[in-house]
């Protein structure tokens, strides 16, 4: 489903040029969770930054059901990102004068699901990540870490993707927190057989995911 | 929930900023509104003007002005002259001349002397006086000298259509008819008030120049001096008077308004001293000259306010999305293309700008006429000179002081009826104001929009 071949991403940094990510290649079938370990700067986010399109390699292949994304013009790309991938953000990321309801629709209306479905749909996915329907017209500011971050993760689900990134999802809550996050990112992947790639220090969890890649200076060590 | 209500419920975020923003751009809003209402004011004012003086030229005898003054009247010649000059659509003649009661008419005055005409017939004496015997002593107000008397004023034209060359703005007839201007008969149209204080009316006789005229209407100038007055043929006053061939004055037509310096510039050419060359647009130049200040002052007044709100709006905007940028890059990684998230933002500045529009409308309503009238009250202060003195003579100075008075007065009247012109358009002239300074605002914090990659965002977490 996911595979990488020889990917490289460099960046210019004065008279010298970086390599944030030095020939890549890997694969991950579908429904599989992956977890990218590596320390600061060992270029976890530039990856998983180009696996969303994000960004642009500076050579090699990244394919996602078949389609090479480092090809697609911009507009594909943001269908891209609007319909196969699900992002996760350490910060949550949600936009603070909407809803949850409204931030989990905000990803259907980009993707263009009807407004009554997506508002069907978002209460469904809510509900399913423990966000009770009390708490539904509630605005981020009003929700604790944890519940921030459930409403992303019903957000990354809301177009059904085939992908979902998580850049540190559990690195901004307390442990017990970030432990049920995980079980319940462990659960998605089997229940929706969506691929999950998740960037993170913690190595405990880590440990727990189906595949585990470690990157050091932009070079995948094992 | 769409794009365009996620952009005017961002304009509320935070009201604070929300209010100061709009309280600011509607000041510069109504500024804009206050300035394009008085340049359209002016604007109106000065084709007003321009309209009402036409494409004229005065003519008249060097030295000479209504009943004062000395030289030599205009002549046959000089009229032919005039004729034959390029341009010249038309010629209107008027001569002037004053009738003594008693003496040249069996017509009462109807003006007062009162004292101001006293005193003015006093000076004439006492210099008539003065200059046959100026060795002797001759008191201003001898009680021996018979008492003075007010003359009435006899005025003769070739077109009592141009109310303009007979020194009032309009004329009707009250009773009876017009003449057409080329009679050489004894006929006359009478004012109001001296035809009143006579017993006259249509058919009536009087006596003046020992001849018996008829009067063929009566008519209603709009000012007592005029009422006062009589009105024939000029032919007929040029016979009655021996005056046969000369005229007071001459209004030339230009044929455009284009032409009237090179028609002016001929006249001055062939008739030489003799006689004085004043055109309408010297009239209009000095009549317009502050509106035209003003019309510049709001012109300049009215892009600065533009350029000041649009850059009010434009920091403003860029001050949001700077402050937003990580935003902007999550609504671009879950499939937010560039357009939807700059519309959002092109929303949130028109509401913005929307909200400081209806309170810049209702701020221009109150501010116009009182912006507009100190500009007036500026610029007459520098601009406009009140004419020296009265300058007459009793019971008036003749057409050409009516001119003279009548000009000067139109100016001031010109500047002080200056009135902004509130109407739906405002409304219209307002929120298009707003749009374009949202879009101007918008449209460079827009470009950064499109440059602010998802991406970076990430690497900024």
């Amino acid at each position: 489903m996911l595979e990488v071949k020889n990917v490289k991403k460099e960046f210019k940094s004065g008279d010298n040029v970086v390599s944030a990510v030095n020939d890549i290649s890997f694969s991950v079938s579908q429904g599989k969770f992956v977890s990218i370990i590596g320390k600061s700067g060992s270029g976890k986010s530039t990856l998983l930054a180009l696996l969303g399109a994000l960004d642009r390699p500076t050579s090699g292949e990244i394919i996602v059901d078949k389609n090479d994304i480092a090809k697609m013009n911009e507009n594909q790309q943001v269908k891209y990102r609007s319909k196969k991938i699900g992002f996760i953000f350490q910060n949550y990321n949600l936009i603070p004068n909407l809803s949850a309801l409204e931030n989990v629709m905000i990803a259907m209306e980009f993707a263009g699901v009807p407004k009554k479905a997506g508002i069907e749909r978002a209460k469904k996915l809510l509900e399913s990540v423990g966000i009770t329907e009390d708490k539904h017209d509630r605005r981020p500011g009003k929700l604790s870490g944890g519940e921030q971050q459930r409403v992303a993760i019903a957000r990354a689900l809301a177009n059904e993707p085939k992908l979902i990134l998580a850049d540190e999802p559990t690195g901004n809550l307390d442990s017990q927190t970030g432990k049920m996050i995980f079980d319940l990112l462990h659960k998605l992947s089997r229940s929706e057989n969506t691929t999950i790639v998740a960037v993170t220090h913690d190595l405990s969890i880590a440990g727990k995911t189906d595949m585990t890649f470690k990157l050091k200076d932009g070079k995948l060590i094992n | 929930m769409g794009v365009i209500n996620r952009g005017i419920r961002n304009a509320f975020r935070n009201m604070t900023r929300t209010g100061s923003i709009v309280f600011i751009l509607a000041i510069s809003i109504s500024l804009a509104l206050v300035m394009l209402l008085s340049m359209k004011a002016v604007q109106l004012k000065i084709e007003s003007v321009k309209s009402s003086i036409g494409n004229t030229i005065t003519v008249s005898p060097a030295g000479v002005r209504g009943f004062e003054g000395g030289g030599e009247l205009i002549t046959e010649d000089n009229i032919a002259t005039i004729s034959n000059i390029a341009h010249v659509s038309g010629i209107v003649e008027t001569l002037s001349d004053r009738l003594t009661p008693e003496t040249d008419t069996d017509l009462e005055a109807s003006l007062e002397m009162g004292s101001f005409g006293k005193r003015m017939q006093e000076k004439d004496s006492a210099a008539s006086s003065d200059s046959s015997s100026s060795s002797v002593d001759v008191p201003v107000a001898d009680s021996t000298r018979p008492e003075p008397k007010m003359s009435i004023n006899v005025t003769g034209t070739n077109d009592t259509s141009n109310t303009n060359a007979l020194g009032v703005t309009s004329l009707s007839i009250t009773s009876g008819e017009l003449f057409s201007g080329n009679e050489d008969t004894n006929i006359a149209i009478l004012g109001t008030e001296l035809a009143t204080k006579n017993g006259l009316t249509v058919g009536s006789t009087f006596t003046a120049y020992d001849t018996t005229i008829t009067v063929i209407g009566i008519y209603d100038s709009g000012n007592t001096f005029t009422n006062s007055s009589i009105i024939m043929p000029i032919k007929t006053l040029q016979t009655l008077s021996d005056q046969a061939g000369l005229v007071s004055s001459v209004i030339v037509e230009s044929d455009s308004m284009d032409n009237i310096a090179t028609v002016q510039s001929d006249l001055e050419t062939n008739l030489g001293d003799a006689v004085d060359v004043v055109s309408s647009q010297d009239t209009v130049s000095e009549t317009i000259e502050p509106l035209e200040n003003i019309k510049t002052i709001t012109f300049y007044s009215l892009i600065g306010s533009l350029v000041a709100g649009s850059i009010i709006i434009f920091l403003t905007m860029l001050m949001i999305v700077r402050e937003r940028r990580r935003e902007i890059g999550a609504l671009k990684a879950i499939g937010a293309s560039n357009t939807t998230v700059i519309l959002q933002f092109i929303t949130e500045s028109l509401t913005l700008t929307f909200l400081a529009s209806i309170v810049g409308i209702i701020g221009g309503f109150a501010f116009s006429n009182p912006v507009l009238n100190a500009l007036v009250s500026s610029s007459t202060t520098s601009s406009v000179t009140q004419p020296g003195g009265s300058g007459g003579m009793p019971g008036g100075g003749g057409e050409l002081m009516a001119k003279a008075v009548g000009s000067a007065q139109g100016m001031q009247n010109t500047l002080n009826d200056l009135q902004t012109i509130i109407g739906f358009d405002v409304i219209i002239y307002g929120i298009l104001a707003a749009f374009v300074i949202a879009v101007i605002g918008s449209s460079i914090p827009a470009f950064f929009i499109s440059k602010i990659r998802p991406a970076e965002v990430m690497r900024s977490e």
